[in-house]
């Protein structure tokens, strides 16, 4: 029953996260006085692209810069399979909120491996840029992994959601919320890609079906950290959870898209320091939860 | 004070008036004069090189200096002796790109010049071919050579192009920067990649009153102003009385595409510093001022509404009334946005000590317009050589010390609102009477000169009257031409991020740069050049 579920799970990721990314464009544009276009597009954009011919780079590494788009897109599916999205079923083990996180670290890396083996200069630029907004990010991610893990004592995801109501779990969340943003390129954190800097850096060699693969893993590793802080949300045996995770869902990207909206672009250095910021913040946290308020 | 210079330098006075001073410099003391003048405040301008072996003299060349504290310009002339002339760009570094495209176009070679390199002509035009002589035909295509580019790898940078593809960067050039790490340790600009032969074409081809319609064509987004510039020179040199309305007329056209000109550029410095948002309402507000473009010429862009002594179309009070209620209205808009981009710490913060130019290296480029103005340079040519109607009406020029990309946001800001006072005043006070004068008659080989303060800076138009109704030589300088050298000294030190917007902060516009000559393929050039022509 659980391997059904799971697969459901599964498709349900494959199938909406494109077009959670499609509801986004639609509320960026009419944000700025636009049409838009249909929420489908984003759905259309990657079917085009995997009926495209792919095309490797002259200078670039080819074993390593075809393999890093499927390495990429297969950590982020894998981590699908232990955090619980549509329904409640996942594979847990103790220590999986650790492999998660080891997860979204692989797929980061991946991506960036594949970027620095094309030989573009924009690219290796790009990829200079991810991986110091990667550490910084780590850096607040692994102080709220201690949190979560110290405030419901363990390492296993199935004890950990929901977490219980306390000023730790509600702080430790709200910068959760914080390193999701970060986490998803999104404006003013979209530094890697940054169009009219460095011509999306990482992604400028890729073409046809890797540059599908990498936006695909792109918009399915936002709807993952979606669920991820939903599942320490709401309560799991409740009968009402798919209508509430659908809901946050929606609240969420509607939250996400607004903001992205209304920022400019950081430079690197900003961004560091907004992130070394939030990380001191977050190191007070854990103080707190093992205080035990 | 100009004129003792001139005279204790032995120069022959061909022109003195209240605009334009011409005189004829012996080449060795070229160099003293054109020190003494930059001292005297007077900067470099433009250069233009004349094959005038038809007039029985040999090559000259003209450097132009405008001198505001006396709101004149200076034209000095010198012959070259066996095509060789002395170089002033180690004096005055400004001159370096006019006498580079004088040694290209007319193959006068300037001695003790820093960098004779090629500028303007591509690597597979041949040597010993010169595009501006008189005994170049305007279509004539020289075979190409076959070239071997040198490229240096130096240790330990990265190159980066920024061009000639780049989403920041819609037109045809490149910047090459040498980063380490994110910071640019080097940058070189190599333009020239798109050269439409406008000046042969106007000299060989065309009409005094057909010129007007090609001038507009230099820019796809300041045309209006070349066309005024060059008709202003003509008017200089023939002495034709303007009508006071087609004065008028044109200052609100002037000021109208000013201000299209800005919001286009402040929405671009929003995309490029990430903020779509106000990207996206920026250019909303500035589909207003096309439609009222359109309103009053008939055309969204490229008015076509200049002639030789006026303009074509009258401007009628139903108009007039519409104009100003959709001024008003959008004023606020206007206000609305930037007060809200202005409160945007983080955007502030991305402009803020960025790309700083100095006063004294602005000077000695030369650099013009908002890019001069952000560097505590106070220069604006509707003020210091009044033109138009601007002598009759009231208006603030702003100026900023910090010489940053924010100092340069904020005089276009203020700008697009001191443009829309302008235009509301000239519509206020637009007097009756004729719109064009056709009474005139042409002189023969009169040196001119024309100005008119673009959005991007000073415009020059330099031109010689030909006979029977023809320019013998017509030289429009584009503001970015003065303002392009500034950038890599901008950018030296600067985080690669900040590059795009560094380098749109001069709010570049490569096309008017570039309109020097033709080296178009074949067929691009056949059709559309004959269609065009065939049009007139």
């Amino acid at each position: 029953m659980s391997i059904i579920f799971i697969a459901v799970n599964l498709a349900f990721a494959l199938i909406i996260s494109p077009l959670i990314d499609g509801f986004e464009r639609k509320i960026r544009a009419r944000l700025q006085n636009r049409q838009g276009p249909s929420i489908l597009q984003t759905w259309w954009d990657l079917i085009k692209l995997f009926k495209r011919p792919t095309i490797e780079p002259q200078d670039s590494v080819k074993p390593l810069y075809k393999l890093a788009p499927y390495i990429t897109f297969t950590s982020i599916l894998t981590a699908y399979l232990i955090i619980p999205t549509l329904l409640p079923a996942s594979t847990n083990f103790i220590g999986d909120l650790i492999v998660v996180v080891y997860l979204l670290g692989l797929a980061t890396l991946c991506f960036v491996i594949g970027a620095f083996s094309s030989g573009n200069a924009y690219a290796q630029i790009g990829s200079n840029r991810d991986v110091s907004l990667f550490m910084s990010e780590e850096l607040l991610l692994a102080f709220i992994v201690g949190t979560i893990a110290v405030i419901g004592k363990s390492l296993s995801l199935d004890r950990l959601f929901p977490l219980p109501f306390r000023i730790s779990s509600v702080l430790a969340l709200l910068l959760l919320f914080l390193v999701i943003y970060v986490a998803s390129t999104r404006l003013p954190f979209d530094i890697a890609e940054a169009e009219p800097e460095i011509i999306e850096g990482p992604l400028i060699e890729y073409s046809g079906k890797h540059l599908g693969l990498l936006k695909y893993s792109i918009f399915l590793k936002r709807l993952l950290l979606y669920s991820l802080l939903l599942d320490f949300i709401i309560p799991i045996q409740n009968p009402i959870r798919l209508i509430c995770y659908l809901i946050g869902t929606i609240i969420l990207s509607v939250i996400y898209s607004t903001f992205e909206a209304y920022y400019g672009r950081f430079r690197i250095d900003q961004a560091i320091e907004i992130l070394k910021r939030a990380s001191i913040v977050a190191l007070i946290v854990w103080m707190i939860a093992i205080v035990g308020w | 004070m100009i004129l003792e210079i001139l005279k204790s330098n032995n120069a022959k006075i061909l022109r003195h008036d209240e605009k334009v001073t011409v005189a004829l410099i012996p080449n060795d003391k070229l160099r003293t004069t054109s020190e003494l003048l930059f001292k005297a405040g007077c900067y470099y301008a433009t250069g233009a090189g004349v094959d005038e072996r038809l007039l029985g003299v040999g090559f000259s060349v003209y450097h132009i200096f405008n001198c505001e504290a006396e709101g004149r310009y200076i034209i000095i002339k010198a012959v070259a002796s066996n095509l060789r002339i002395p170089s002033i760009t180690p004096i005055i570094s400004g001159a370096n790109w006019a006498e580079r495209e004088v040694m290209d176009m007319l193959g006068i070679f300037f001695d003790e010049h820093p960098e004779p390199l090629r500028l303007i002509l591509p690597d597979d035009w041949p040597e010993g071919v010169y595009p501006l002589r008189k005994d170049f035909h305007y279509n004539e295509r020289p075979p190409r050579v076959e070239f071997k580019q040198k490229r240096e790898k130096k240790p330990g940078v990265i190159e980066v192009p920024v061009g000639p593809y780049h989403p920041a960067l819609h037109e045809p050039e490149v910047f090459e920067l040498c980063v380490k790490g994110e910071e640019i340790v080097g940058a070189v600009y190599r333009g020239f990649h798109v050269h439409r032969g406008m000046e042969k074409l106007a000299e060989g081809r065309m009409t005094i009153n057909q010129i007007p319609f090609l001038a507009e064509r230099i820019c796809g987004i300041c045309g209006y102003t070349h066309n005024c510039a060059y008709v202003q020179a003509i008017e200089d040199a023939a002495k034709i009385e303007v009508p006071e309305r087609a004065l008028y007329i044109r200052t609100i056209l002037l000021e109208l595409e000013r201000v299209h000109s800005h919001m286009l550029w402040l929405g671009v410095a929003f995309h490029l510093l990430g903020f779509e948002s106000g990207f996206m309402h920026t250019w909303r507000i500035r589909e207003t001022f096309m439609d009222l473009a359109e309103l009053l010429t008939g055309n969204r862009k490229t008015y076509g509404m200049n002639l030789i002594g006026g303009v074509r179309r009258d401007i009628d009070e139903n108009k007039k009334k519409r104009l100003l209620e959709i001024l008003d209205k959008t004023k606020k808009d206007i206000r609305e946005i930037f007060d809200n981009a202005t409160q945007m710490r983080e955007l502030i913060n991305r402009m803020k000590g960025i790309g700083v130019l100095s006063k004294k290296e602005g000077r000695e480029i030369g650099v013009v317009g908002p890019t001069a103005r952000g560097s505590d340079i106070d220069t604006d040519v509707r003020r210091d050589h009044p033109y138009a109607a601007y002598g009759d009406l009231e208006f603030k020029v702003p100026v900023y010390k910090d010489g940053d990309v924010l100092s340069r946001f904020l005089v276009r800001y203020e700008e697009v609102l001191e443009s829309i006072w302008l235009i509301e005043q000239a519509l206020d006070q637009l007097p009756p009477g004729d719109i064009l004068n056709e009474d005139y008659e042409l002189p023969e080989y009169t040196i001119c000169v024309g100005a008119t303060e673009a959005p991007r800076g000073e415009d020059v138009h330099f031109a010689i009257m030909g006979e029977g109704n023809r320019v013998y030589r017509w030289h429009p300088r584009a503001p970015t031409y003065n303002n392009l050298p500034a950038v890599p000294i901008m950018l030296k030190g600067e985080k690669l991020a900040d590059a795009p917007i560094i380098i749109a902060s001069i709010d570049p516009c490569f096309s008017c740069t570039d309109h020097i000559v033709i080296v178009d393929g074949e067929k691009v050039y056949r059709c559309s050049l004959d269609n065009y022509l065939g049009g007139l």
